[in-house]
């Protein structure tokens, strides 16, 4: 895998930044130096996070189609930690809302917050994909 | 050093995994409560932990807090790493035992320094326990011989007595005392008087078993405790170790010193249940017997032969003087 120059990483992370949001998508700056620019850790965290996010999201999504709040509360809690361990800020503050609404015993706003997740979670693949695709080339 | 990582999430442990191995840490990694509370209850078990909080089986406070309730066992210094970030779930988290907390995600940097704060205490709890370790050895010790002092010898064969007897075996008692022992340090000066004492104490627990004991009871008397002993045996193996002395040389700062030892010996199994201070007196009588019949000899406290009662103070302190 090659590696890629601050200005492309700083060039890659503002690309990501949706209009109307200060945050970006995904930080990649950020967790370059959290993994101390080893980029083979940064692609073990990538592909572990391309199997557990896809199938955590399912059961959370079974999990606010049943009203389970205590493993809606329980999933979104490890969405949290997982997006944020990543340096996707956005998407960790939308599980993190989620496992507000889940913890507090509200189910009214679950779906919907929900949705905002796998609003930010289908923005976010296609960055990941694309850092992995430039770096290979 | 070992650091236990426990994070149900694959993503949050690999990271921490190699930012940990990178600062040099044997990492040992788990995937819910229960697992890290076995590996923080063994014997060799990492002594820094990183706990999530939210895990199955157990989470983190529950696991700090079952390692609290361990006293006996080495400190832990554990932090809850979490994403849980509000002040009510650190407090919680500080409260159930935690020594730190930190939120997801981290900031490598600050975790290394914050586990350099965790090993810092660990070093001064292995000090603190060093030092209670030194000052019970001194407490218990003789500083002459490291032996087993006085108080010492006599709460073990206080124990020793009792078992014997709740389990009907022989508790094996001699008292030995260096013959002539005035006469070397009047000779020869007190430090080759100490090495003398010093070899003796050397010579008496090499002759007895690892499980035996061995203190010195006074200046130049020692008590030997044998547990289990086969009453058949007894004698010969009193004779053995009263030999372990006169059978070699001493050799001393001023020249090789050819020295005896006379020992009064009491088989617990014979005697009818006893106070220890009657049983060594007892002993004491025997011992004076053996001094009285030319030294470098052994004689065994019989109750059938034992003196009235009544004129027990003579004996004793007639031996005194010896």
């Amino acid at each position: 895998m090659g590696q890629l120059s601050n200005e492309e990483i700083e060039e890659c992370t503002m690309n990501n930044s949706d209009q109307g949001h200060s945050e970006p998508i995904w930080n990649v700056a950020e967790l370059l130096e959290r993994v101390d620019h080893d980029q083979e850790l940064l692609r073990d965290l990538l592909n572990i996070f391309k199997e557990d996010f896809p199938r955590t999201m399912r059961s959370l999504e079974s999990a606010v189609a049943a009203r389970d709040l205590k493993n809606c509360a329980r999933l979104s809690h490890t969405l949290k930690g997982m997006l944020s361990s990543l340096g996707a800020r956005r998407a960790a503050a939308a599980a993190a809302a989620l496992d507000v609404i889940a913890s507090s015993g509200e189910t009214a706003s679950l779906k919907e917050s929900l949705d905002a997740l796998l609003r930010e979670g289908a923005s976010l693949v296609p960055e990941l994909d694309g850092y992995v695709a430039e770096v290979r080339r | 050093m070992k650091i236990l990582i426990a994070d149900d999430e694959a993503l949050s442990r690999r990271l921490l995994e190699k930012t940990l191995e990178r600062a040099g840490y044997e990492v040992i990694s788990v995937e819910n409560g229960k697992q890290a509370l076995d590996e923080l209850c063994k014997l060799e078990g990492p002594r820094l932990a990183l706990l999530d909080w939210i895990m199955p089986e157990l989470d983190g406070p529950a696991v700090c807090r079952a390692v609290r309730t361990r006293a006996e066992q080495a400190y832990v210094y554990m932090v809850l790493l979490t994403s849980k970030d509000s002040k009510e779930e650190t407090v919680l988290g500080l409260e159930s035992g935690a020594d730190d907390y930190l939120t997801k995600p981290f900031n490598a940097e600050e975790l290394r320094a914050r586990l350099r704060v965790g090993e810092r205490i660990l070093l001064l709890e292995d000090r603190l326990v060093e030092a209670r370790e030194n000052m019970r050895f001194r407490a218990t010790h003789d500083t002459l011989t490291s032996l087993l002092n006085r108080g010492a010898i006599m709460d073990l064969l206080a124990r020793e007595l009792q078992r014997s007897h709740r389990e009907q075996k022989t508790t094996l008692i001699l008292l030995g005392d260096i013959d002539h022992f005035k006469r070397v340090n009047d000779t020869f000066g007190h430090e080759v008087g100490d090495q003398v004492v010093v070899e003796t104490a050397n010579r008496l627990l090499g002759a007895v078993r690892s499980y035996d004991f061995v203190g010195r009871y006074g200046g130049e008397e020692f008590l030997v405790v044998l547990n289990s002993c086969d009453p058949a045996f007894a004698r010969s193996r009193a004779e053995e170790i009263r030999k372990s002395i006169s059978n070699r040389q001493i050799q001393t700062a001023k020249g090789p010193l050819t020295l005896t030892m006379s020992f009064g010996a009491l088989l617990s199994s014979e005697w009818a249940l006893k106070t220890i201070e009657e049983l060594l007196h007892e002993v004491d009588i025997a011992l004076y017997d053996a001094k009285a019949a030319g030294r470098d000899c052994l004689r065994v406290a019989k109750p059938a032969t034992k003196p009235d009662p009544t004129s027990e103070s003579l004996p004793h302190a007639v031996r005194l003087t010896h």
